[in-house]
């Protein structure tokens, strides 16, 4: 066989037309292993893709879960944080108890909280007496809704828990504690 | 120049057989072959590097997530536990940049006997946990509890493998009986066994040595400080279970909150003076304020306290309680 191809070298370096055919063949396998190699390459490529792609939706969505997690486990626990609860201002200790003077006052410093609990979005919504009024410093208390957090993200749907909102008012000269029904409702970035 | 003759050519290709021998074929399955094998094993490794850092990132998360629960409202303490399928090793990294600094979480995990570094941590910047910087196990204990000064502040949570076991020794009553009702199990009261870790309260050949009164925790040649205006003892137990670094790093950050805490109440101290309230804390809350946002380490909190107290007495007085 080597020596086959020897003679058939050492001929066709007589033969012009021969020695074309020849190197013609050879050219045409050189070209057909380099669209092989090229449509190897690529079918890995694809390969590699698709499985990229499918590992990073699973990521995504595991992400959204946890940070679904965090927003549900957050919004019962929330109400009792410092920022929020009412603490022993309104008589004895009381639970999922948020303070509405603080609320007002955190407003005011949300660029400072933007991060602080890992969520994109924090509304409190009176339900009892209903309000639509969105609260700013100069219509408190007269107002049903706080955008306390409000990030421009995508975000999950909102996760929500009943929470009393108290403060001090004034009635007849005599200092008394107004607490109504609220909604406290959280969400969490959406991720996918 | 003369031609070479036609045996002349034949023995050269004689002489360079070898090297004619492997075909283009050949030659191309070769390099295919290698240039495929190189790229599988290195994606492979790629692929195992990212799931691994998955993991851990998903672990941490998961854990961050879990912490949620331990915000008390009214409690003096709440404990729980985290079991990781594989031997895992915590890393406590905390930073204490403005506004509130950031609690960060990074975990390795073993694979064939071999720790893998993970980049990855998982942050959170309302979570305060004290534990040495790195703790390993499977089994993870933590308990929570809220840190007042003179409002709450927080809730500190001390995270301690299960493969480490705290003997507290001469601990006063009201500490022992804390302990004995967390029924956390590598928390143990007197009978100590051996290789635990001996806290001690009243000096003598321990890892630990507690000066209630003093305010001090002692671990080799660290002094920890710590002040309790309650009966909480919030700061005495993270001094315990964390190392000089992470302990001095959270109370920088602690102390970041209660300064936004105390202005926070100061202007509700002004809000509620429209509907009537008393106005008396005001200089205060702002000195205090100024006083954590000036804190350098543990040893300035003496000043904290005296503040504190203070506070706390005047709080106490007036018509409509601040917190």
């Amino acid at each position: 066989m080597v020596n086959e191809n020897h003679q058939r070298v050492l001929h066709s370096s007589c033969n012009p037309t021969e020695s074309r055919r020849f190197f013609k063949r050879g050219q045409l396998k050189i070209q057909q292993m380099a669209f092989m190699l090229i449509g190897v390459t690529l079918l890995f490529v694809f390969v590699g893709i698709f499985f990229l792609a499918i590992n990073l939706y699973d990521v995504q969505k595991t992400a959204t879960s946890l940070e679904e997690d965090n927003a549900l486990s957050l919004v019962s626990k929330l109400a009792n944080s410092p920022e929020f609860s009412c603490g022993n201002s309104f008589g004895s200790s009381r639970s999922n108890c948020i303070d509405f003077d603080k609320l007002i006052i955190l407003q005011g410093l949300s660029s400072k909280y933007q991060n602080f609990w890992g969520i994109t979005k924090i509304q409190i919504r009176k339900i009892y007496p209903e309000d639509e009024t969105i609260c700013t410093e100069e219509n408190y208390p007269d107002c049903g809704i706080i955008n306390l957090l409000d990030k421009k993200v995508n975000s999950t749907a909102f996760t929500s828990n009943f929470v009393s909102l108290c403060r001090k008012d004034l009635s007849e000269s005599a200092i008394y504690d107004k607490c109504e029904l609220a909604l406290l409702m959280v969400a969490s970035e959406d991720s996918g | 120049m003369e031609k070479p003759s036609l045996p002349s050519v034949n023995k050269m290709l004689k002489n360079h057989r070898g090297a004619l021998e492997i075909s283009f074929g050949w030659l191309f399955a070769l390099i295919a072959g290698a240039v495929i094998l190189f790229l599988a094993i290195y994606l492979s490794t790629k692929i195992i590097g990212t799931s691994d850092e998955t993991i851990s990132a998903e672990t941490g998360k998961e854990i961050t997530v879990l912490l949620n629960p331990l915000e008390t409202s009214f409690e003096t303490a709440q404990t729980t536990s985290i079991t990781i399928s594989s031997e895992t090793r915590i890393n406590n990294i905390c930073d204490s940049i403005s506004p509130f600094g950031k609690q960060a979480l990074q975990l390795d995990q073993k694979r064939f006997n071999e720790w893998t570094n993970t980049d990855t941590d998982i942050s959170s910047y309302n979570k305060y946990i004290f534990s040495e910087d790195q703790i390993e196990g499977k089994t993870f204990y933590l308990f929570s509890k809220p840190f007042n000064s003179p409002f709450k502040v927080a809730n500190l949570i001390y995270l301690t493998s299960a493969d480490d076991v705290y003997c507290f020794m001469n601990a006063p009553t009201e500490i022992k009986e804390e302990i004995l009702n967390l029924n956390q199990e590598n928390l143990i009261v007197d009978n100590c066994t051996r290789g635990s870790i001996k806290v001690c309260f009243n000096g003598g050949t321990c890892n630990i040595t507690v000066d209630y009164s003093d305010g001090e925790v002692k671990k080799g040649k660290d002094i920890l400080y710590f002040y309790e205006i309650d009966d909480s003892n919030a700061l005495m137990y993270a001094a315990i279970f964390s190392d000089k670094e992470v302990y001095e790093c959270q109370v920088k950050r602690l102390m970041l909150r209660l300064e936004q805490l105390a202005l926070i109440y100061y202007d509700k101290e002004l809000l509620t003076r429209k509907v009537g309230c008393d106005d008396n804390l005001g200089t205060e809350l702002i000195q205090l304020s100024s006083l954590a946002d000036n804190l350098n380490n543990s040893a300035d909190l003496n000043v904290i306290k005296i503040n504190a107290e203070d506070i706390t007495l005047k709080n106490n007085v007036r018509k409509c309680l601040l917190w």
